[in-house]
Order: structure tokens, then C-alpha cells, then sequence
């Protein structure tokens, strides 16, 4: 009970916090980064609920990013619609896909299935390219409208959706629903035994992650004001999935702060020229290395035991 | 058609020295090296430091490079790979890092533009009217050599034996008095040595560039996946499927769409038959 | 005494104090925010040639009395941080102008937060016609854009389809071309263009190819072309493997010329890159070391003597840029947007490919018969990796020549 509270005074808190950076540091700048930082974390949450807890990797996760960014493109430019439409029908498109490829490969272990997913991405990102003369090809799509015009504005209708889309997925995953994916993860045969609709459960549990992949992705194309093919590019996924280790696998609110930690450290080694993709790779090295466990979820635990020990 | 048997086996001959690297490592040691591009790239850029920069001959450049990039890819495997294998995800972050720390440290010494590795034959062939670069039909002919000679090593060594032991199952071996920890390191060195390899042998006419580890890796596991994680066999046939693909389908419909049909293929195959044509392990 | 001295000094302080925001004011330095692709060549030079006109106008004393500076932001070849650039270079380091691009997707993706950031534009690498549409289309909020280089790909269009029939038909007798290309979006316009104006010289376009950005084995697309009856090469490439193209090209002693748009090519070194494995090819270059103007050799041998590199195309664009925009606010007498844009409008410098002039759409006037603006050469790679230009005929440094193992 009592760690509860903590969690949930830490969750405001961090709410307080980021709502509250761009009022303290202010500029368009920082605005936009923080902006970007909250999408990747919407992906990267949303990532964590199948994979993380299911351990069936997702390497194909910037499909339903894509397909979610695309379709909105696609609503605001082609059929004149606005960008609050995009939303759902966003989500919808990212679920049918989900429910396409997920229903042949969830059956798949580990590599296998992890494979099968970047295979998806890789052909939509082709079709993508191959098709250039609906898609705009490698320019995508531009000229969409902002779904809010303010930069301020829009940050905090992005921070919400992350809010939303966190405790969304948080309760999801304290629920019997994390404790079946939990299950899979260590042994789906007992399961299936057991009685449990597995094959529900793993599918289920893609579309909803693929739900808010495709949200975030809707998202990002009405704050770019474009979409194009590099966002299904295998390096979207791995970056996410990068996000979610450093942020602690299978916490749901790890990934938060491994998405606007990486984002952000992208920005700030700017003023290191050439050697800024370098030293972040470095960075990425020593944290992979040194906190296996990742670094978000870990230190937040080790904070609560000690706040709790005290008391 | 003639163009496309002999393109096909070189594209085939190229891949399966990747994929036979590749399968290698996961076979023995169930290590997904996603750094295993890099041991490609650093076989091309070490061709091309080895000549350019140093002056020395091709041959002796090419082989100083495979032995460097062979030692590579054992202190890869000792000092970040081995402290992290409980997790398979944990190898997989860390070697893609790897990869990663490699295309910049490429990037930064040698910039972002291609460079030229020399080719051992500059020759054309003309076999049966087909136009085929020399260099072309050494990559072939070298690529079927160095794969026979690694299936005689395991099939007939003690070394090898050890490594088949090993593969089937570490603990036991290690019972037996197989070093398995030393075992993984020499077959990370081999797979290495395979990847720089064929990057010496294409280098000199595929991209050289710091981003080219990135696509050979892909291919790789898709060869490997199709063929049978830690089958041998089964890469070096998935490899000759999908160079031939790719190239039936470049010559008949057109260059853009090679890549979706081995990606296509690929997914097709995991859906349908996802132990692969040899799987040993199974897929679900 | 005392008291007179002590008034004197009150009075030099208040007028220092007063005076201090009007010096500060007039010795801000004008910033010039740079977005390129770091990681290659052409932002290297955009660099290079951008600090070169900054140090020789700083040293004339600067714009206004106010010093130039640059600085520099990544953009990589991807739209998101290119996106992330430009609010870096407008919203955080707050520059004046921002003066780059190179890639039509990512200049295209970052066209509504330069808009939104009421700052200048003046592009240097991104040929997509697409880009200066927008000015047209919606002024008010599109007149920061502005394009000084290259001339834009359906100009380049036109440009080659002119090569086609005058020279490859006309002095070459050629009358079956390939047309083969990159599949990015610019070249899919240009090609359709291409392929009606070769019609019309009575050339036949025996095969048209479009391939990945990222293929790295071009043999089925030789075959192909060889199939096809072909005996000249239109190629297109921008980001494409130009290199890994001349090499295998070579390498087959593949039985026909190859010529076209290569953006690659233009560097000064792509020859010596490639083993010289080039020679024989054409490549569409905007300047080569020739007096085109009286600025372009000084250029050519300024730009050598700092970094011991041959410009490429983006050099030139941004070099004139500083220039340029440096003119227009010393006109303006200020470096308000609105006020500089109409002083840009009015444009009539003598660059370093050709005299600069913007049309109706801030994009830069393509040379004619009778306007000096910059033109479209087709320069050959020759023995030793010299570079001799061999269309238009006026210009024309050198003969063609078959690459060697071609009998003709």
C-alpha cells in the first residue's frame, strides 16, 4: 500500500516536472525536443506492454508507428480531414495490421518472431517507396496541418496522451492481463494448459500496443507537419527498444524516462559536431554494460526502498 | 539464362559466407551478434587501410586484415559479450552498441564518403557471352573454398568435434573437459574472420562505406533464420535461395524490388515453416 | 574644480550607460545559422565555403558595421533531425539567416518550422522544384525561402534532354539510349520529362530503369540495358552508390558511355575514389575551375588553398549566399526579415557559376542565350583524373572521347 502512494507521488511529480520545464527554460527549442521526447515515449511504453512482459521481442514495432503516421498523412492531405479524426482512425489502421501479421507470427519464439516483425516494417517501408507516386516516396508526405497550432499547447496535449497512454497500460499490466503475458513469458505450454486463451491474450495484447504505437504516430506526423518512409526504418525500432532497456524492461514506466533521456542526450551532444553520434554510442555501450537492468526502473525502485526504509 | 547463374552465385556466395559466420556463432555459442556487419565492414576498410594508407600488397593486406578483425571479434566476445550472456536481449543491445561504436569510429577516421578497395583480379571474363568481373568470380571461387574448408575443420578436427559438442550442449561439454568458454571465443574469432573475409573478397565492387554493416546483418539473419539457426547446411542453402531470388527477380522485374522479395520470402517462410529447412531448434 | 569634475564624470557616465545598449546593439554579430548534412562531403563544403566569405567580408569590416558568424547545425538525411535542427539554429541559437540543405526530403519536412520561425532561408542543395512552389502558393507565409543553388531539377530536366539531342545525338550520331535513376521522388518527376524530349529529338528510349538508393549490385541492371540495344547511358544519381556504379561499370567493360547527373561525381575526387575507375564518365557539373565568371577560378583556387579539396556544388551556393545576403541587408540598412526579403527579391550578383538572380518564386534564374545565369556543364573524366568540359560546345575545354575499351 504504502509504495503505492510513493509511486503515485512520483508520478505527479515527474507530471509537475515536465510540465513545468519549458515554463522554467523556455524557447521553442526545448519545447520541440521535450515534444519529440514524449511520442518516443508513448512508443516506447507501448512497446514495453507486449514485449517487455511477454518477452517476444518486437522488432518490427515503427510498422504500426508508420502505419498510424501514414494514415493520418493520408486523412489531413489527401481527404481534407482534420487532424482530431487522425487519432482514432490512426489506431484502427495500426490494430488491423496488428491483427494481420500477429495472428501467423505470435506462434513464433524469440529470434523467429523478432525477425517475422522487421520483415513487416522492411516491406511497408518498400511498398512505401515503390508506390512513391501515392506515398511521395522518399519526400513522404508533407503539408500537413499541426493538430494544435501553439508550441506550448501542443507539448502538453502530448504529455497528457503520455500520461494517459502510461497509467492506461500501468493498470493494464497490474491486472490479470500482465499477470497472463507475465505467464507467457515463462512457460506458455503450462498456460495453455491451464485453460488460458493464449493465442487471445498475445494477440490482444500486439493490438493494443500496436493501438498506441499508431496513436503516437498520428501524433507525430500533426506536430512534423510530415511523415516519410524512414520512419518504418529498422533504426525507429531499435531505437525504441533501446529506449525501453535503458528504461527498465517490463516496468511500463521505465520507458518514459529512457525515451526523454535519449532524446534529449541526442540534442545536447549537438554541440560535439562530428563526434556526437559517436559519444552516444559510447554512452549507450557503458549503461548496456554496466546497468543490465537498465537505469530508469532500477534507481526509481532503489529511491522507494529507501524512502520506505527510513519510514 | 547464364547472366543470372553465374550473378546469382556470386550474390549466393557472398551471403553464405555471412550467413555461415552468422549461424556459427548462434549455433555454438546462441550468441545474436548484431555486430556481425561490422566484422564485414572492417574487413573492407582494413583491405583498404592496409593498401592505401600503409602501402602494402593486396594479398598480405587482405590477410593482416581477416587476422585483425578475427581478434576483434574475440575481445568483442570476451570483455562485453561473455559477462552479459544470461541474456539473450543483453547480447543482442550490446553487439548492435558495438555496431554502432564501430560506423562512427569508421566514419571519423575515414570519413562518410566510399572508399576503394583494390580488387586481386581486374580482369573481365567473358564466360558463355557474360560480362563478369574478375574480382567477381574470385569472390566466388574464394567464398566456396573457405566454406569447405571450415566444414572439413569441424567435420574432421578435434577442434571440431569440440565445437559440434559444445553446440549441442555447453554444460555437458564442459563436464567432459571441453573448455566451452574458450570454445566460444575461437569460433567468435572464426565467424569474424569468415564476415572480414568476405568483406576483403566485395569490397572491392559492393559499397564500402561506414553505414555498410547494416544490411549484410539483415540479410544474414534472414538467411540464417530460413536455413535453421546453427545449421550449417541450411545456411549455405537459404544463402543460394536468396541470392538467386534476388537476382531472378532484379534481372526479370526490376532492381526495386529485390529487397521486398527476400524480405517477402523471408516472412513467408516463418510463417509457413518457421524451424527453417534444417531447423535443429525449434521456433515455438 | 571638484564639483565641475564630478558633474563632468556624472554626465560621461550617463551618456556611457545610455550609449552602451545603442554600441551593444551595433556590434551584435549577425548570425548565420548553418543546417547541412555534416556527415558528408557537401556539408564539409557548405562549411568551408560559408567561413570563407564570413573572414573576407569580416575583414572589409563587416555588414553594418556588425561582424558575421556562423553557426552550424546537423541535419543528417533524415527529416526528423533536420526538423530538430532548425529549431535548434531559430528557436535556441536565434540566427539571423539560415543559409544550407541538402536533401530535397528534409529540406522539404523542414519548409513549415522555417516558415513558422519568420526567419530567411537561402538553399544551397536541394534541387526539388516542390521547395520554391511554396512561395508562390502561399507568399505570406512562404517569402523566407529562397533557393541560390542548384538550378532546380526540372530545369536540369530540360538542361539534359538538351545534351541528349545536341550532343549525344547531334555530335555522337547515338540515336537508342537507357535512361537509368535513383528512385527518390525528384528523379521520378524528372524522368517522364526527360523521356517526351528525347521523343521529340527523335532519340529512342530503349529502356528505362529506376533502382534503390541502397543496391549495391547493378549487374541486372547492365544486363538489362545491355539487352535493350542501348548505346549511351543517361544516369541519374544523387545519393546512389556513384561510386560502387563506376566501378562494376568498369569492371564489365560495360560496351557503352555512361553520362548524366551525378551528384557524386562532382566531387573532385570521385575519380581517384574509385581506383579511376571513372574515366570516360559524364557528369553535369554547376562550375568547374573555368573563367565563367570573373569569380570563379579565385574561388576554385581560394577554396584549394584552404582545404585542399575541389568545391563541390553546395560550395559554391552557400560561398554567394553570405554575399548575397550580405548585400540585401547592407540595402535594407537592417536584418528585419521583411525588409531584407524585398532588397533579396532584387538580387543581381555575379556568383560564382553565373550571375544570381531569383525569379517569382525566390528561385534561382537558370542561364539562357542571352542571360548569363548558371549554366548546366558536362564535364569528362580523363586519364590521370583531369576533368575537361565537353558540353556545351561553347564551353567546351576538350573533346569527347570512348572510354578505352569501346572501339569506335
Amino acid at each position: 500500500m504504502f509504495g503505492k502512494r510513493i509511486d503515485f507521488a512520483g508520478a505527479l511529480g515527474f507530471i509537475a516536472f515536465m510540465a513545468a520545464l519549458p515554463l522554467i527554460f523556455g524557447g521553442n527549442y526545448l519545447i520541440g525536443v521535450l515534444t519529440v521526447s514524449v511520442i518516443y515515449g508513448i512508443w516506447a511504453v507501448s512497446w514495453d506492454f507486449m514485449s517487455g512482459l511477454t518477452g517476444r521481442e518486437n522488432f518490427g514495432h515503427s510498422l504500426f508507428i508508420g502505419v498510424g503516421a501514414y494514415t493520418a498523412g493520408f486523412l489531413n492531405t489527401t481527404f481534407g480531414f482534420s487532424g482530431w479524426w487522425s487519432l482514432p482512425a490512426a489506431m484502427v489502421m495500426a490494430m488491423v495490421f496488428a491483427l494481420v501479421i500477429g495472428v501467423p507470427t505470435l506462434r513464433l519464439k524469440g529470434p523467429y518472431f523478432a525477425l517475422a516483425m522487421l520483415s513487416g516494417a522492411v516491406i511497408m517501408q518498400r511498398l512505401m517507396l515503390i508506390f512513391w507516386e501515392q506515398t511521395g516516396g522518399e519526400e513522404g508526405i508533407n503539408g500537413i496541418e499541426p493538430l494544435i497550432r501553439s508550441q506550448l499547447g501542443f507539448y502538453y496535449f502530448a504529455l497528457a496522451a503520455l500520461v494517459l497512454v502510461t497509467a492506461l497500460l500501468l493498470a493494464l499490466a497490474r491486472s490479470h492481463w500482465g499477470l497472463i503475458l507475465r505467464a507467457v513469458r515463462g512457460d506458455e505450454a503450462t498456460c495453455q494448459a491451464a485453460g488460458i486463451n493464449v493465442t487471445f491474450y498475445k494477440i490482444a495484447s500486439l493490438m493494443i500496443s500496436a493501438a498506441f504505437a499508431g496513436a503516437g504516430g498520428a501524433i507525430y506526423a500533426h506536430y512534423q507537419l510530415q511523415v516519410s518512409p524512414q520512419l518504418f526504418a529498422i533504426v525507429t525500432s531499435i531505437t525504441i527498444i533501446t529506449m525501453v532497456y535503458v528504461g527498465g524492461m517490463a516496468s511500463i514506466y521505465g520507458p518514459v524516462g529512457g525515451a526523454i533521456l535519449l532524446v534529449l542526450l541526442t540534442e545536447l551532444l549537438r554541440n560535439f559536431g562530428e563526434w556526437r553520434l559517436m559519444i552516444y554510442s559510447c554512452t549507450l555501450i557503458l549503461i548496456l554494460f554496466f546497468l543490465p537492468n537498465g537505469l530508469i526502473a532500477p534507481t526509481w525502485r532503489r529511491m522507494k526502498s529507501m524512502l520506505a526504509g527510513r519510514e | 539464362m547464364l547472366e543470372i547463374l553465374i550473378h546469382g552465385a556470386v550474390s549466393s556466395a557472398i551471403y553464405a559466407m555471412l550467413a555461415v559466420g552468422f549461424t556459427l556463432i548462434f549455433g555454438v555459442a546462441r550468441i545474436l551478434n548484431l555486430a556481425h556487419g561490422s566484422f564485414y565492414a572492417l574487413g573492407a576498410y582494413g583491405a583498404y587501410f592496409f593498401t592505401a594508407q600503409l602501402k602494402l600488397p593486396l594479398l598480405p593486406a587482405a590477410l593482416l586484415a581477416i587476422a585483425l578483425v578475427a581478434l576483434f571479434g574475440v575481445v568483442v566476445e570476451r570483455v562485453l559479450v561473455r559477462p552479459m550472456r544470461r541474456s539473450q536481449l543483453a547480447v543482442l543491445m550490446i553487439t548492435l552498441a558495438v555496431a554502432l561504436v564501430v560506423e562512427q569510429v569508421l566514419f571519423l577516421t575515414f570519413g562518410s564518403e566510399y572508399r576503394n578497395v583494390p580488387a586481386f583480379v581486374e580482369t573481365k571474363f567473358t564466360i558463355g557471352g557474360v560480362d563478369v568481373g574478375g574480382q567477381r568470380l574470385l569472390a566466388l571461387g574464394v567464398s566456396v573454398t573457405l566454406i569447405a574448408l571450415l566444414w572439413i575443420f569441424i567435420q574432421r578436427t578435434r577442434l571440431g568435434s569440440a565445437i559440434l559438442a559444445v553446440s549441442q550442449d555447453p554444460e555437458a561439454a564442459n563436464y567432459m573437459g571441453i573448455p566451452s568458454d574458450r570454445i566460444f571465443s575461437i569460433v567468435m574469432g572464426l565467424s569474424a574472420a569468415l564476415a572480414a573475409a568476405a568483406g576483403v573478397l566485395a569490397g572491392p565492387f559492393l559499397t564500402v562505406q561506414p553505414t555498410m554493416w547494416l544490411l549484410p546483418i539483415v540479410k544474414a539473419f534472414a538467411i540464417v533464420i530460413v536455413g535453421g539457426l546453427g545449421s550449417i547446411p541450411g545456411s549455405i542453402l537459404a544463402a543460394l535461395m536468396l541470392g538467386y531470388a534476388e537476382t531472378i527477380v532484379g534481372y526479370l522485374i526490376s532492381t526495386s524490388w529485390t529487397e521486398i522479395v527476400s524480405v517477402l520470402a523471408t516472412l513467408l517462410m516463418l510463417v509457413f515453416r518457421p524451424a527453417g529447412i534444417f531447423g535443429k531448434r525449434a521456433a515455438f | 574644480m571638484k564639483k565641475f569634475s564630478i558633474l563632468l564624470s556624472t554626465v560621461c557616465v550617463a551618456v556611457g550607460l545610455a550609449a552602451a545598449p545603442a554600441i551593444a546593439q551595433t556590434t551584435k554579430p549577425i548570425r548565420i545559422g548553418v543546417p547541412t548534412a555534416m556527415q558528408v562531403q557537401v556539408g564539409r563544403d557548405t562549411q568551408d565555403a560559408i567561413k570563407m566569405a564570413i573572414e573576407d567580408i569580416n575583414a572589409k569590416g563587416g555588414v553594418l558595421g556588425r561582424k558575421l558568424e556562423m553557426v552550424v547545425a546537423d541535419e543528417t538525411e533524415n527529416p526528423e533531425t533536420g526538423i530538430s535542427a532548425i529549431k535548434k539554429l531559430t528557436a535556441d541559437e536565434k540566427v539571423d539567416v539560415l543559409i544550407g540543405g541538402y536533401t530535397s526530403g528534409v529540406t522539404l519536412a523542414q519548409l513549415p518550422h522555417i516558415s513558422a520561425a519568420k526567419t530567411i532561408y537561402l538553399g544551397v542543395g536541394s534541387a526539388s522544384p516542390a521547395i520554391t512552389a511554396k512561395v508562390k502558393q502561399d507568399y505570406d507565409n512562404y517569402k523566407y525561402i529562397f533557393r541560390v543553388g542548384p538550378i532546380h531539377s526540372g530545369h536540369q530536366a530540360r538542361e539534359l534532354t538538351n545534351f541528349i539531342g545536341t550532343f549525344v545525338k547531334g555530335e555522337l550520331g547515338i540515336s537508342k539510349i537507357a535512361i537509368v535513376g535513383e528512385n527518390a521522388k525528384w528523379v521520378q518527376d524528372l524522368v517522364p520529362l526527360l523521356k517526351k524530349g528525347a521523343a521529340s529529338a527523335g532519340v529512342d528510349v530503349r529502356v528505362t530503369e529506376m533502382f534503390d538508393a541502397q543496391t549495391s549490385d547493378f549487374s541486372p541492371l547492365f544486363a538489362k540495358v545491355k539487352e535493350s540495344g542501348a548505346q549511351y547511358m543517361i544516369v541519374i544519381l544523387s545519393h546512389a552508390s556513384s561510386d560502387v556504379f563506376a566501378k562494376q561499370w568498369h569492371d564489365a567493360r560495360f560496351p557503352m558511355p555512361y553520362g548524366g547527373i551525378d551528384v557524386k561525381s562532382m566531387d573532385g575526387d570521385f575519380c581517384e575514389r574509385v581506383g579511376g575507375k571513372s574515366i570516360g564518365e559524364m557528369a553535369a557539373n554547376f562550375a568547374v575551375r573555368a573563367p565563367i565568371t570573373p569569380k570563379t577560378i579565385p574561388f576554385f583556387d581560394e577554396f584549394r588553398k584552404r582545404t585542399k579539396r575541389s568545391p563541390v556544388y553546395t560550395a559554391f551556393g552557400a560561398n554567394d549566399s553570405v554575399y548575397i545576403y550580405a548585400e540585401a541587408v547592407r540595402r535594407a540598412k537592417s536584418t528585419d526579415p521583411s525588409a531584407v526579403i524585398k532588397e533579396l527579391e532584387k538580387t543581381s550578383y555575379v556568383g560564382i557559376p553565373g550571375i544570381i538572380e531569383f525569379d517569382e518564386m525566390h528561385d534561382v534564374k537558370p542561364g539562357t542565350a542571352t542571360f548569363k545565369g548558371p549554366a548546366y556543364l558536362i564535364a569528362q573524366w580523363r586519364d590521370k583524373c583531369a576533368r575537361e568540359v565537353v558540353y556545351p560546345k561553347t564551353m567546351r575545354t576538350a573533346e569527347f572521347v570512348y572510354p578505352a575499351w569501346i572501339k569506335k
